[in-house]
């Protein structure tokens, strides 16, 4: 404690020198583009700039004039190819990336924006409560989603839970024994064949897979097993676990084929079999791949959406015991949206707005975990190159 | 010379011991395929095979793979087939059959006493660790088979002698759904036969390293073997369900079209389901011609905006900018829109896009909505493709005096342009069949009597924005949307199709557009790997 008092007294003053050196560079950088740039070119990027940026403002002010800065956009961006092309090309570069950031900003902005009624009214309750308290007797998980003024996300998130657990349990362990013949096993014609084939599966339309769920997985469960609906979080679960499988297989296989062949030709040449060499060195070195293979996996079992939709039966509750997955519930965080968004309004529609912040932080975070971990993966094995 | 061939490291020959473990593996194989007969329901399970019900002819199976199970592990245990086990046949393995055991002791202790915890826990605890201990603490021969086959042998007989059948259902406190033994015998008999297979190719190649490995490989590929007979499966159910209803009214020469100028008429294809209306009054074959256009327009809109944003980003990332804050937050937002859910894209749309732009479902914002979608997998894989030209092309490039925006435009896009254009095809590909954001921004009625007439709509005037498009403003129709609402909407028009013939045909040509786009990608890809390695 006493050492690191002087520490944080230093802090302020650390700070201050480095915004100093910050804007030292981006002057520095100012006086570069100034000298190097020819003055009509700087007058281009400046109007370019301008127009996009009022473009963009009179866009979300929803201006009938909007076109009027897309004109000007146009038109300085074609003089300006037209003398200062090497210029004009960076600048539409540097343009187009802009785009790209500012759509996931706008994206995070525009969820969060919408929700805010159903926040304002609801508190930390939209996430926690699991009992409506304006009824005279509050069952569990019973008139949650629009009583008497009262929205609770939770028995979509046990369903989203339920059935991602369910297609994790099926994805990951199939997915991942895919990956190690793909990239271990198979002989090079079998692989040739089994690759682009797992591929095509990635490419089957979810709404596709929804269909075969609904008139044959459903039905299956719901005659022969004696579901008390047709549609449940098992049979949704094992549709999505499917639909996972070959983004799991993909991703891991990319990580097996990253180890370098010469940690594994070395474990071959002191006596080991391949099995042995793909257990015990293959998988152990390309593990964080792996498993940010999984993470995706878990990712897309997330967000599915339509699958779910059609196969579920929407009806909001918490089965007992929780871990009935054949239960009458089924109504997950995507599907709520997708089944109600086309005609919901007020507090309705800002709670699947809410709804969708959920996921996408679920999402995201698992998105950043397994990019994390690849990251560290070609960290690790990069070393030895 | 013989002396060589025959020395090998793990095992002597042992002919008997080979014929038992193929003969397991063989006996293995067989109930594996006939139990997915009956889970699939290609076979009935009252059926009757030689006097004996399938059920119990998986049963028997199981008890003969056990048997057999039995015999390797006791005659490697005393040298009657020669085999190089291990010590211990390792924790790992001691672990899982611990598991299976609890799962049989826990099971057995409830059907037999009571379904209390106090009961069938300890007995579950006790069957647990006896399974663990019987297969670790002896040889690995011994250690890896006779605790399967005890499992196998057990699980036969019941079945065999029929104190499990098709009639007999297992319904605990905690499931709405019950278990038939005519469903439940089938996946146990699964599970049990893949054991079964792994214990044995263990066996035949005589355990040690050598038969660890032929295990874990029989394993895998049985898994993979699954995998891929569930993709043809799938495959296989839309286009024997979709073929029918899509083939309606279909003839190669049937048609006739009348050459303009000429007036002469000539036989012509005639394909109704892709070249009619859906609704319509006078519409004899009802046909997704609708939904078809209005998959295209998604396409192009989105292609046209995304690829170009795509491309250029991918161009500053790889050539102008340097490595740093920057570019590593451009790749974190770009793997964050490559993962975040369609429904959200969804959502986005809904609240940014349509009230600034048609105020209702549109095919614009539609487009909009599947470019913003897009845009990710074409900045990684054509940046990809940029960063994969080599240094040494910008290099002879410059030395020669180009400028920098030349190069890129005359030596660096043209090399890339190829993974690019795969990247952009598998692309269209994932978007083509999206179907979630529809629902929210696009959708409009689900059987249409007319396309959407885009080229023809554009009107100018001299109030701003002074160029309109109505048919661009307003909802349509597009193929993984139809299917949605045929699913949904219950009542199809027409009486030639049912609801759900029509489903399997729109399904069919779904597949056919989404997987032709694939296999065109894929397809590409390897084309050009190989022209690059063969360079």
């Amino acid at each position: 404690m006493t050492q690191r008092l002087p520490q944080t007294r230093e802090v302020p003053r650390r700070l201050r020198a480095a915004v100093r050196r910050r804007v030292e560079r981006t002057k520095q950088r100012a006086r570069d583009y100034r000298s190097r740039t020819e003055d009509g070119a700087i007058a281009m990027d400046g109007l370019v700039f301008a127009s996009v940026i009022v473009t963009f403002l009179s866009f979300l002010a929803g201006s009938r004039w909007t076109v009027i800065p897309v004109v000007v956009f146009l038109a300085s961006m074609g003089v300006g190819w037209y003398r200062y092309q090497a210029e004009a090309a960076k600048i539409t570069t540097l343009l187009t990336t802009v785009i790209t950031v500012s759509i996931l900003t706008l994206i995070v902005a525009f969820l969060v924006i919408e929700s805010v009624p159903a926040v304002r009214l609801m508190g930390l309750d939209l996430l926690t409560q699991i009992r409506n308290p304006t009824m005279d007797d509050p069952a569990l998980g019973q008139g949650l989603w629009g009583r008497n003024d009262v929205w609770s996300l939770t028995p979509m998130m046990l369903g989203t839970a339920v059935t991602t657990l369910i297609a994790t349990l099926i994805a990951a362990p199939i997915g991942i024994a895919g990956a190690v013949f793909v990239s271990e096993i198979a002989p090079r014609r079998v692989r040739e064949v089994v690759k682009p084939g797992i591929e095509l599966m990635a490419g089957i339309p979810s709404i596709t897979y929804g269909f075969i769920g609904l008139t044959i997985v459903n039905q299956y469960f719901y005659l022969e097993f004696g579901t008390p609906t047709i549609g449940t979080y098992f049979a949704a679960g094992l549709m999505i676990g499917i639909m996972a499988l070959p983004t799991v297989v993909t991703v891991a296989e990319d990580a097996l084929n990253a180890v370098p062949e010469s940690i594994k030709s070395g474990a071959l040449a002191i006596g080991s079999t391949r099995w042995q060499t793909t257990k015990s060195v293959t998988i152990p070195a390309g593990l964080s791949g792996v498993s940010a293979g999984v993470l995706l996996g878990i990712g897309r079992a997330m967000g599915e959406t339509m699958a779910a939709t059609v196969m579920l039966t929407h009806t909001k509750g918490f089965p007992s015991p929780v871990f009935d997955v054949f239960s009458n519930y089924g109504e997950t965080l995507t599907t709520v949206i997708a089944f109600e968004g086309g005609n919901a309004s007020g507090v309705h529609m800002s709670a699947l707005f809410a709804a969708g912040v959920v996921l996408f932080v679920m999402v995201m975070l698992l998105s950043v975990a397994s990019q994390y971990v690849e990251w560290r993966m070609y960290q690790k094995l990069g070393g030895e190159q | 010379m013989s002396s060589v061939t025959e020395n090998r490291l793990a095992a002597a020959d042992s002919t008997t011991g080979d014929l038992v473990s193929l003969g397991v593996i063989g006996v293995a194989t067989l109930t594996f395929l006939a139990s997915w007969l009956l889970l699939l329901q290609w076979v009935d399970e009252t059926a009757t095979v030689a006097g004996l019900s399938v059920l119990k002819l998986l049963g028997v199976g199981l008890a003969v793979i056990g048997g057999g199970l039995v015999v390797i592990g006791v005659g490697s245990r005393f040298d009657y087939i020669d085999t190089t086990p291990s010590s211990s046949a390792g924790a790992p393995v001691g672990v899982v059959f611990g598991v299976l055991w609890a799962i049989l002791g826990g099971l057995a202790a409830t059907l037999l006493l009571e379904n209390a915890v106090v009961l069938w826990l300890p007995v579950a605890v006790v069957f647990g660790v006896v399974g663990f201990l019987a297969s670790v603490l002896p040889g690995e021969d011994v250690g890896s088979t006779l605790p399967v086959a005890a499992i196998l042998i057990l699980l036969g007989v019941v079945v065999a002698i029929g104190g499990v059948n098709a009639g007999w259902t297992w319904s605990p406190d905690w499931s709405s759904a019950s278990f038939p033994g005519s469903e439940l015998v089938p996946i146990l008999v699964v599970f049990g036969t893949l054991l079964g297979a792994w214990s044995a190719g263990k066996a035949k190649e005589g355990f040690g390293a050598e038969g660890r490995q032929a295990g874990a490989y029989y394993l895998i590929g049985s898994v993979v073997f699954a995998m891929l007979g569930v993709l043809g499966l799938l495959i296989g159910f839309i286009v024997t369900n979709g073929l029918q209803t899509t083939l309606t009214g279909a003839s190669l020469l049937g048609g006739r079209q009348t050459i303009p100028f000429v007036g002469l008429q000539v036989a012509w294809p005639e394909f109704p389901f892709l070249l009619n209306q859906t609704g319509g009054l006078y519409v004899e074959i009802p046909g997704v011609l609708p939904a078809l256009v209005g998959t295209l327009w998604l396409v192009v809109g989105a292609v046209s905006f995304a690829v170009p944003l795509g491309i250029g980003a991918a161009v500053f990332l790889t050539e102008y900018a340097e490595r740093g804050r920057f570019t590593q937050v451009v790749e974190v937002a770009t793997n964050g829109l490559w993962s975040t859910p369609s429904i959200v894209f969804g959502l986005f749309g809904l609240a940014f896009l349509v009230p600034r732009i048609s105020g209702g479902n549109s095919i614009v914002v539609g487009q909009l909505v599947l470019g913003f979608m897009l845009l990710p997998l074409v900045l990684i894989t054509s940046r990809e493709a940029i960063l994969a030209v080599p240094d040494a092309r910008r290099d002879a490039s410059a030395a020669l005096g180009v400028t920098k925006w030349q190069t890129i435009r005359s030596v660096v896009l043209p090399a890339a342009m190829p993974g690019t254009i795969t990247g952009v095809i598998l692309g269209v590909g994932r978007i083509a069949g999206e179907t979630a954001p529809l629902l929210l921004v696009f959708g409009g009625s689900p059987y249409p009597s007319t396309t959407p007439n885009v080229l023809g709509g554009f009107r100018f005037s001299a109030q701003p924005p002074f160029v309109t498009n109505e048919a661009l403003l307003s909802p349509a129709s597009a193929l993984p949307y139809q299917l949605y609402s045929t699913i949904t909407a219950g009542v199809f028009p027409k009486e030639i199709f049912t609801n759900t013939e029509f489903g399997w045909g729109t399904a069919l040509v779904l597949l056919l557009v989404v997987v032709g786009l694939y296999a065109i990608g894929v397809g590409s890809r390897l084309y050009f790997r190989r022209k690059l390695h063969n360079e």
